[in-house]
């Protein structure tokens, strides 16, 4: 290393200047890195108050999104759902995709189309008569939307769907 | 046993202590998001006041580490 070089990282020893990198940033690091258990304590308590906070967020939060949409709308005509087939349509507002479902067994089911993993579109499939989340291969009952498979561990919101004179009606959210 | 020593003890002592309802806190609110994303909203209140009374010890441990420093520091200067 040149003497050049060897002045310029750890200060001149003719004149005495400091280094360059401790002219640009003069932080003590020593002091900047000792944190007392006094210090330490305090912090926490006060990580403490804002996890209470949170919690309490948490606990006033269900008035968000609590799903309690007793709206009727018409989803169309029974006919239109064949056999082991399935259609999409948005319940309660447009925001929010649905599918329902006709089983093999001929019940009818509808779910919220929205992955309780990571929310992608779920989707049905017809040859294993599951409900399939195409993005982490998440796999959910048909009869229940509980998850059976893969990274989901709650289960689909289910739409109550009523039959009146052969029409389709989803009438609001099952508990 | 010095004061200093058994100051350092008992500072470790709450200090893992505070930690340990930190982290206890930390569980009732992925805990509580937990159950505000299945619908299970009876736990959620129960939930909020454990964390509150995890606040309140924090809080009590805090004071007494304020009172201990000011008690020895009276007697440092007695």
């Amino acid at each position: 290393m040149s003497p050049e070089t060897e002045s310029k990282m750890d200060g001149c020893v003719a004149c005495g200047q400091t280094a360059c990198s401790q002219r640009d940033f003069p932080i003590e690091w020593e002091g900047d890195h000792y944190v007392s258990r006094r210090e330490m304590v305090k912090f926490l308590t006060l990580g403490s108050f804002l996890l209470a906070i949170a919690n309490w967020a948490t606990a006033f939060g269900k008035r968000f999104v609590r799903r309690d949409s007793t709206q009727v709308k018409l989803l169309g005509p029974a006919k239109d759902l064949e056999q082991n087939g399935y259609m999409l349509f948005r319940y309660p507002t447009a925001e929010s995709p649905c599918i329902a479902i006709r089983t093999p067994e001929g019940r009818f089911v509808a779910y919220s189309q929205v992955c309780t993993h990571l929310s992608c579109a779920v989707v049905y499939d017809k040859a294993e008569n599951q409900i399939v989340c195409p993005c982490h291969r998440g796999v959910f009952d048909v009869n229940q939307g509980t998850p059976v498979a893969g990274p989901p561990t709650r289960s689909l919101p289910r739409v109550k769907l009523e039959l009146r004179d052969d029409q389709f009606y989803a009438t609001g959210w099952k508990a | 046993m010095s004061l200093r020593t058994q100051g350092t003890t008992l500072f470790t002592a709450i200090l893992v202590l505070v930690a340990t309802t930190v982290v206890l806190q930390l569980w009732l609110l992925t805990f509580s998001m937990e159950a505000l994303l299945r619908g299970h909203y009876s736990t959620l209140i129960p939930a909020a006041i454990a964390s509150t009374v995890l606040l309140a010890i924090n809080f009590g441990l805090l004071r007494y580490v304020f009172r201990f420093d000011r008690e020895a520091q009276r007697n440092l200067e007695r």
